[in-house]
């Protein structure tokens, strides 16, 4: 029999995704509130980049950070935080394996990779501050280049800490066996977030 | 959920480093600016893209969380930049008179 409404077949899996009595999303409520976490974080750093790119437009003496910064000390950063994302999924795909083992050495080689790359970021403030550069003033004309490297850099920088610290968290409850794979695929969306904020950071500051 | 193979992630490791060096190379080659920033920005949003849909299984959830995920930071974020951007070029010419 030919539907009233043309659009009814077209719509029902629209409602039986949200008539009631389901999880239109399909995830787990603790999945579904990290996922919204991320949404409010990465609009928090879509801000910090909206308005580095409009004093940018506005300054014209922009520095050319080609200058300042070693591009392929920064390309090694980006290829291990890369590869610390690269472990952690295969750690997720472990964990949903139930290969616990494995999961605990990704794991850990992921939070050696996010300790490699704060080391680099520390390393590459100390050899700024050295040649001037502050909050409000910087060697290279115009004073807004350094505050926002060491904002945005240092809000990246420290929810790459917080990442190593609950990597090693999950590290230890691994190895207790007190670790979930739901655990383990909570921590891996975050330290995924963590490379995805790296790729706008690594391409609008210091590419473009 | 989707288990998947581990050779995926690697290949898409691969694929964001092959992608890292191409930005890279496009600071150093001899291209028009426009043509450059063109590739940074196409770039940026593949390994976005490879990062979010691979690493992060978005690629395998329903579409109502990725549209409520991924579509909403980008509608809301493009709309920042839309609006951002003409008030960023009026300043700067305000600036060179």
């Amino acid at each position: 029999m030919t539907p009233l409404n043309p659009y009814a077949t077209a719509t029902a899996p629209l409602k039986a995704d949200w008539q009631g009595g389901v999880s239109p999303f399909g995830v787990p409520w603790q999945k579904l509130m990290m996922w919204l976490f991320l949404v409010t974080d990465a609009l928090l750093f879509a801000g910090f980049l909206g308005s580095y790119g409009f004093v940018r437009l506005a300054n014209g003496g922009w520095p050319d950070r080609s200058h300042i910064f070693s591009l392929p000390f920064i390309g090694l950063m980006t290829f291990v935080l890369i590869t610390s994302s690269a472990t952690m999924a295969s750690a997720v795909g472990a964990a949903h394996r139930r290969d616990l083992k494995l999961a605990r050495r990704l794991v850990l080689l992921t939070a050696i990779g996010g300790l490699f790359f704060i080391g680099c970021q520390a390393r590459e403030w100390t050899s700024l501050i050295m040649e001037g550069a502050r909050l409000s003033s910087n060697p290279w004309g115009v004073p807004a280049f350094s505050g926002f490297f060491f904002m945005i850099t240092g809000f990246h920088g420290t929810h790459v800490l917080i990442g190593i610290v609950v990597l090693l968290i999950l590290f230890a409850r691994l190895s207790s066996g007190r670790a979930t794979e739901e655990g383990v695929e909570l921590v891996g969306l975050y330290w995924h977030f963590v490379d995805l904020v790296w790729v706008f950071i690594f391409t609008c500051f210091y590419l473009l | 959920m989707t288990v998947m193979r581990y050779r995926s992630y690697w290949i898409s490791w691969g694929a964001l480093l092959a992608l890292t060096l191409l930005m890279l190379a496009t600071e150093t080659a001899p291209v028009y600016r426009t043509v450059a920033v063109s590739l940074l920005l196409v770039a940026m949003l593949i390994k976005a893209g490879v990062i979010g849909a691979w690493f992060m299984h978005l690629k395998f959830e329903r579409p109502a969380l990725v549209w409520s995920v991924a579509g909403a930071t980008l509608l809301t974020a493009a709309a920042l930049f839309g609006l951002i951007v003409p008030d960023g070029i009026s300043a700067f010419r305000h600036a060179a008179q």
